[in-house]
């Protein structure tokens, strides 16, 4: 670099601006706009089975208490709240987990089966755990 | 003479020595039926406005330079037809990149981040010549050879949300280019690029927002290079992988 280049006052320029159309505005940012989105209601289910456990420990009249309570009519809205969001975001996350597999790992084998079909069974446990939490929260076993 | 379609385009102009921010100017231009938004740029430059500054060079997809935003869209400008839009065309400069005037953007950052990466064949021990190039299978070029279609236009950058919020993030091209070689059989360069892909703005950055491969002119998939990267990055920092090439 020569001495007039170090010297020389940084052109000035305006501030960059933010992709057009996010985070809202355009369908594919606000695609992934509502997949960040869903850890929040992922997060309350979660709460939910915390708060059902802590319940377990503390014997069989807090449990019921807790069952009862969770089969409310607000606590059942949410409940499917919370799944809507949980299937849409195991249905992104398989959409995009695709490309998650190498084709090859290193010097690791390549894995048996086409790596698409390796993502399908994580993520549809992924949805089978979350609909039966959500029946047994929602209280439509008893 | 062939016939010609009034075509209003809003560009947008900054002029760092009288505009404190960009504006919007309207143009309309008599544009033909085979013309790419870059024809319609350089007609505004050539017979309406000398003033307008914008950078473009190969006008076939290859050299990377006339990126911009059309109706908010990360394109090659100059592959991008007119009569594919209707109405008013707009066109910015690429987002995520401070704008040193009108549809020209400081590339910079850019730059620095593609060169930190080490986009080069490194070699522990250098061949002598004499004793003749480098083999490499298909099969083994087949593995990269997607990720070295990379023409460095910067479009997976201005489309990048984690880009929007985190500037020091390493970003898609960057961290492509690291794999391609990191992928390349003649190779050695894993643990150089390591530390740089392993940092806080590095691979484990990205959230997968997936519209870097959505923009990309070359259909190259940065995205899938990323997460690919995610777990060389992990296996090599598990000392599953060994911190080299992998050949």
């Amino acid at each position: 670099m020569s001495a007039a280049h170090a010297t020389a006052p940084k052109t000035p320029t305006a501030p960059a601006r933010k992709p057009s159309g996010f985070p809202l505005g355009f369908y594919r940012y606000r695609n992934y706009t509502i997949f960040a989105f869903t850890s929040i209601p992922m997060a309350i289910s979660l709460a939910c089975l915390v708060i059902g456990v802590g319940a377990l420990g503390q014997g069989e009249e807090a449990w019921q208490a807790w069952l009862a309570r969770q089969a409310t009519p607000a606590f059942r809205a949410v409940h499917l709240f919370c799944l809507a969001f949980t299937l849409y975001f195991a249905i992104r996350f398989g959409w995009v987990g695709r490309k998650i597999g190498a084709g090859r790992i290193g010097p690791l084998p390549p894995p048996p089966l086409p790596l698409p079909l390796l993502g399908i069974a994580p993520i549809g446990g992924f949805v089978t755990v979350w609909l039966v939490l959500v029946v047994i929260l929602g209280g439509w076993l008893s | 003479m062939a016939e010609t379609k009034l075509v209003k385009f809003e560009v947008l102009r900054f002029r760092p020595e009288s505009d404190k921010e960009p504006v919007f100017e309207t143009y309309e231009v008599p544009c033909m039926e085979d013309w790419v938004v870059l024809d319609a740029l350089n007609a505004i430059k050539d017979d309406i406005d000398p003033t307008l500054s914008h950078r473009w060079s190969c006008r076939m997809g290859v050299c990377g330079s006339c990126g911009m935003l059309v109706n908010g869209r990360p394109v090659l400008t100059c592959a991008a037809f007119v009569r594919n839009y209707s109405g008013t065309i707009r066109v910015e400069p690429l987002s995520n990149f401070p704008i040193v005037r009108d549809l020209v953007v400081d590339l910079e950052s850019f730059i620095e981040k593609i060169k930190s990466v080490k986009p080069w064949i490194i070699r522990k021990i250098e061949k002598d010549a004499a004793d003749g190039e480098y083999l490499q299978s298909p099969e083994q070029l087949e593995e990269f050879k997607q990720y070295s279609m990379c023409i460095n236009c910067a479009l997976c950058y201005a489309a990048c949300p984690v880009l929007a919020s985190d500037p020091e993030f390493v970003g898609p091209a960057a961290i492509a280019l690291a794999h391609r070689y990191n992928l390349d059989s003649r190779d050695e360069g894993n643990a150089e690029r390591f530390e740089r892909l392993d940092g806080h703005d590095g691979v484990y950055a990205c959230s997968f927002a997936n519209e870097c491969s959505q923009v990309c002119p070359k259909h190259v998939d940065p995205a899938m290079a990323i997460q690919q990267a995610k777990l060389n990055d992990f296996l090599q920092w598990a000392k599953v992988l060994p911190k080299r090439s992998f050949t």
